[in-house]
């Protein structure tokens, strides 16, 4: 009985912090989203589950969807082979290396307001530094800016969410790179290995752990995407760059249906609870070899 | 964001701040005063010093009361706004812009009705209090009142050799070809934004549409008039000209040299759709702070022919102080006080907005503002902002789908039925 | 989607025909990885350099030639912007809602993840799920509920401990999932020796313990306070007048002057340096302490 005191000792305090901050507001948002409710007054008009009907049936909010599928494989597929290159190259023992990391991290470290900010003004159409660079090397600028082409701008916030986030995947590769064991590496440059052998059948297939936690991270972090997108686009142009999180602001924040978007956000915790699970199963338990297809 | 775009897509209203009341009713501060807070949204000069002083003064006028001003973006504002309501710990003094916003508050019961306790002032004011009032009571007191139409750039017109203003639509697309083929961009617009976009749905559609077809759809929220068809007919054809600046889809309203103002006002386009904050919304965005200055024209939305709407109507909006219910008495006064001649006067010399107190309207000195003045005096009714008057979940709706149909997603039929529908999820 | 990932296979890096020199141990510098990593900084600092340098130039400059140098090189926006009182209560605020939240999740943090990863007790895992399942839930989705808890309820709006407390304890999954690891592996040995000496488990989390796990602690500190530093829409919601944090700073600052794009980037600059600077100092701590993490 001792050891359940002590365990209750140390526990208590951050359950109490986390029970009260994130579990009882995510219990009123599920309680929210049975209500038509304008965000004053009493709960009092109960729906049930139409405003998950009208979340599912909503052209906008499934176009979020697929937007943040979009976002959670593009990122993993421009993320990990540049976040590999760079943490592989980071490792090497050349000259400034040091600096070269600091400056790699610099990104992740901004926040997303000001990563935004400057990123606006490099982005305006016809006057921001992008687009007279490009220009001056006449590569064609699209006429409505890269955030203002509805066939653009998705692509456009992808490659500065790969900017700002790299560095993340470059830091945990680092940190999953100090675990390959030296000896291993310097026999088999003794055995005569290239560096590039030694990285293709050594150092990668011992860094599997660590990307593979870094695609959770990944994976959950573009599900809930919002920031860089509200700053940057707002979800424009003609919705082209929403996601379920910039959706559920929106309905809440700029349309007063705070059953609606309570009933966005279950979902999308619903949504990235599957992904979790579903990777947990498929890809993070090694003895079930992965998915087949 | 400055002069309290009537955002529409936005939520409440808008005002100003206050520092802090903080939690609970603490009326009344460590020095026995009575606290009243004050949310508003001019946090640039000349308003911002204007309103610190307004403050003082009321204060000097009145010891026991301590007002607590807060100066907020407007967009922050709302934002707070909202949480303030939905926290109970809304500030004593705010923004109202009415419609459909306004008629939310009074259902929930969140806004002091001023009928009986401000029937000076209300007399005063006139025919302009009634987009905020609920069953014939008047919940805030409008200190600026203004209608949209279209700002230009003077010598701009001229260098395309435009020398008269259109007064139809006809006469605009010769105008728009003729600033087009001198080589310039005709109009910006913040399609970002999605309000300055739906502005030329709505306006199309009090052109289109009788004064009874649009009281009536504010009431019954049926929009199956075929004058609302035609609105997104004429704005799509609008659209197929081409008119607005380069990158309008990603376009802010009035944040920013690039935003659809900034580029008015930095001479980058000659004309654009905004409402009566313009110039003082332009003055921020220029190095000099004057904006175009003695260079910024103004003339009324064209009309359409055939159309069945009032030729002489407008559509604008406004902004109105309302008192939180629950607030103290102290706070009433200063609404008074904000609506006094003297206040609005100030307000008028400044060029913050279009004042609404008759003794302040012959203050205003820009002579745009002026102008424009005379055209709301004029106008038969002016309407309120449809997603101001239908409130945020139909106006957003229908803000959205208007700006799909300038990307070219939507068309005219889509506007009316995404409209219908959000109406219909109302009821 | 994952189907391709468990055994990942990277492709070479702009892989040159291969080239059988041996590289030196560790692959020294071939005037390739200098190019490779040359791109790598450009495309990193370019956004960066650019919102420092605009700082130096005024906004005809800016708007002149976009891309362009500083010429001739102004100090006057960053002057503006050090001395004006505002950007220090903002500064202060900011320091002391990230310093109380990196308390907040340093503390409670540690103590959750000792039982988690050296008790055995029923429900642990189920326990650990708990937090686990905090890390799938951004604050973003609860902003509202959180807004009247906060506010409402707790009565803390517009107070450093309003925006502290709930920052902790959406900083808390991720620090569990950190630290726990690397509790773990604290050899038993140790405990053993310690629970010979007379000490209770608890004098062990204390006296060998916490001081283990500096390193670790360092991690989880410096990630909570850069993302306290960063965090806007809590914030917005919650402070007013000057409790605001420097990101509402930026924000006002660059509607409020929004002309003067110069000293937006001065102000967003000088905004992002203390994050930046705390940040890379520690750095190095931060790759070993995730080490544990990472092993999976």
């Amino acid at each position: 009985m001792r050891t359940a005191a002590e365990v209750l000792f140390f526990v208590s305090p951050a359950l109490a912090l986390f029970l009260l901050f994130v579990v009882w507001p995510i219990v009123k948002a599920a309680q929210f989203s049975l209500y038509r409710w304008r965000g004053f007054g009493p709960l009092s008009d109960f729906v049930g589950l139409q405003n998950y009907s009208t979340v599912l049936h909503d052209e906008v909010f499934r176009g979020a969807f697929s937007h943040n599928l979009f976002i959670v494989v593009g990122s993993i597929v421009l993320q990990l082979p540049l976040g590999l290159a760079v943490a592989l190259l980071l490792n090497r023992r050349i000259r400034g290396q040091g600096l070269l990391r600091t400056i790699v991290f610099v990104p992740y470290v901004l926040a997303e307001v000001i990563a935004a900010v400057v990123w606006l003004q490099l982005l305006q159409p016809e006057y921001g530094a992008v687009d007279s660079l490009l220009s001056g090397v006449g590569v064609p600028v699209p006429d409505q800016g890269w955030l203002g082409s509805p066939d653009r701008a998705l692509w456009t916030v992808l490659i500065v969410l790969t900017w700002k986030y790299l560095g993340l995947a470059v830091l945990l590769f680092l940190a999953g790179l100090q675990g390959v064991p030296q000896d291993v590496v310097e026999a088999a440059e003794i055995d005569g290995a290239s560096w590039w052998q030694v990285q293709r059948w050594i150092t990668v297939p011992l860094l599997g752990p660590t990307v593979r936690i870094w695609v959770f991270l990944s994976m959950i972090g573009s599900l809930q995407c919002f920031d860089m997108v509200w700053v940057l686009t707002g979800g424009g142009p003609a919705n082209s760059t929403t996601t379920m999180a910039t959706f559920l602001v929106n309905e809440g924040t700029k349309r007063h249906n705070y059953g609606i978007a309570a009933a966005a956000s279950v979902i999308l915790f619903v949504v990235a609870l599957f992904f979790a699970l579903a990777y947990q199963l498929l890809v993070l338990r090694r003895d079930t070899k992965g998915a087949a297809r | 964001m400055k002069r309290s775009p009537i955002i529409p897509a936005l939520a409440l209203v808008a005002a100003s701040v206050g520092l802090a009341a903080c939690g609970s009713d603490d009326s009344t501060s460590a020095d026995g005063k009575t606290v009243v807070t004050w949310w508003h949204n001019s946090n640039n000069d000349p308003g911002k010093s204007y309103y610190e002083q307004v403050a003082q003064d009321f204060e000097a006028d009145h010891p026991d009361v301590d007002i607590k001003v807060e100066a907020m973006q407007h967009e922050d504002m709302l934002t707070k706004l909202d949480a303030a309501f939905q926290s109970g710990d809304a500030p004593d003094v705010y923004m109202e812009r009415g419609g459909g916003e306004l008629a939310e508050h009074v259902d929930a019961g969140l806004t002091k009705d001023l009928s009986e306790s401000s029937a000076d002032i209300i007399g005063k004011l006139g025919g302009s209090v009634a987009g905020w009032q609920v069953d014939d009571k008047t919940y805030a007191l409008p200190f600026s009142v203004g209608v949209v139409g279209f700002w230009y750039s003077k010598s701009m017109m001229a260098q395309a050799g435009v020398t008269t203003m259109p007064t139809t639509w006809d006469e605009m697309d010769d105008t728009i070809a003729q600033v087009k083929a001198a080589g310039m961009e005709p109009l910006s617009v913040g399609a970002g934004d999605k309000w300055p976009a739906a502005h030329y749905w709505y306006y199309f559609a009090v052109r289109e549409c009788s004064q009874d077809v649009l009281t009536d759809a504010v009431t019954s929220l049926d929009f199956s008039d075929d004058c609302f068809l035609r609105a997104g007919q004429d704005l799509e054809h609008l659209v197929g000209e081409e008119p607005f600046n380069k990158g309008f889809l990603s376009t802010g309203a009035q944040d920013g040299p690039s935003s659809a103002s900034g580029l008015l006002a930095t001479g980058k386009v000659a004309m654009e759709l905004q409402g009566h904050w313009e110039p003082g919304v332009m003055q921020g965005l220029t190095d000099d702070g004057l904006g175009l200055g003695d260079d910024l024209g103004w003339f009324p939305f064209p009309t359409v022919e055939g159309g069945e709407g009032d030729p002489t109507a407008a559509l604008g909006g406004g902004d109105a102080w309302a008192v939180s219910e629950g607030a103290p008495d102290a706070a009433v006064d200063f609404v008074d006080y904000l609506l006094s001649d003297e206040v609005q006067q100030g307000f008028a010399e400044r060029d913050m907005g279009l004042p609404t107190n008759p003794a302040a309207t012959g203050s205003v000195k820009d002579p745009a503002l002026a102008g424009l003045i005379k055209v709301r005096d004029a106008a038969p009714y002016v309407q309120l902002y449809f997603d101001t008057a239908f409130g945020q979940s139909v106006g957003g709706a229908m803000n959205d789908e208007i700006a799909l149909l300038f990307a070219d997603q939507a068309s005219p039929e889509d506007i009316v039925s995404a409209t219908q529908d959000a109406a219909d999820a109302e009821k | 989607m994952t189907d391709t990932l468990p055994d990942v296979t990277p492709p070479a890096p702009a892989r040159p025909a291969p080239r059988r020199t041996t590289s030196v141990r560790g692959g020294g510098g071939s005037p390739l990885v200098y190019l490779g990593a040359l791109v790598v900084v450009a495309l990193t600092l370019g956004p960066v350099v650019y919102g420092v340098l605009g700082g130096f130039r005024s906004n005809a400059q800016l708007a002149d030639s976009p891309a362009g140098l500083p010429d001739p090189w102004l100090l006057d926006n960053y002057r503006r912007v050090l001395t004006s009182p505002t950007f220090w209560r903002y500064a202060l605020n900011s320091t002391v809602v990230a310093g109380l939240t990196t308390l907040l999740v340093v503390v409670f943090g540690l103590m959750a993840a000792y039982p988690l990863a050296r008790y055995r007790f029923p429900g642990r895992e189920a326990l650990y799920s708990v937090f686990l399942v905090g890390l799938l839930f951004p604050a973003t989705v609860a902003i509202i509920p959180l807004f009247i808890l906060v506010s409402r309820d707790l009565q803390l709006g517009n107070t450093w401990w309003g925006v502290a407390l709930p920052q902790a304890a959406f900083g808390l999954p991720m620090t569990v999932v950190i630290l726990r690891p690397f509790l773990v592996a604290i050899p038993d040995e140790l405990e053993e020796a310690a629970l010979m000496d007379g000490a209770s488990r608890i004098g062990f989390f204390f006296r060998v313990v916490v001081p283990l796990s500096a390193p670790a602690t360092i991690t989880v500190g410096v990630l909570a306070f850069v993302a306290s530093w960063n965090a806007y829409l809590l914030p917005l919601l919650l402070l007013q007048g000057d409790m605001k944090t420097l990101p509402l700073g930026v924000a006002d600052y660059s509607t409020q002057y929004s002309s003067d794009t110069a000293g937006v980037l001065a102000f967003t600059t000088l905004a992002m340096v203390p994050a930046l600077v705390f940040f890379l100092a520690v750095q190095r701590r931060i790759v070993s302490g995730l080490q544990g993490a990472v092993k999976g």
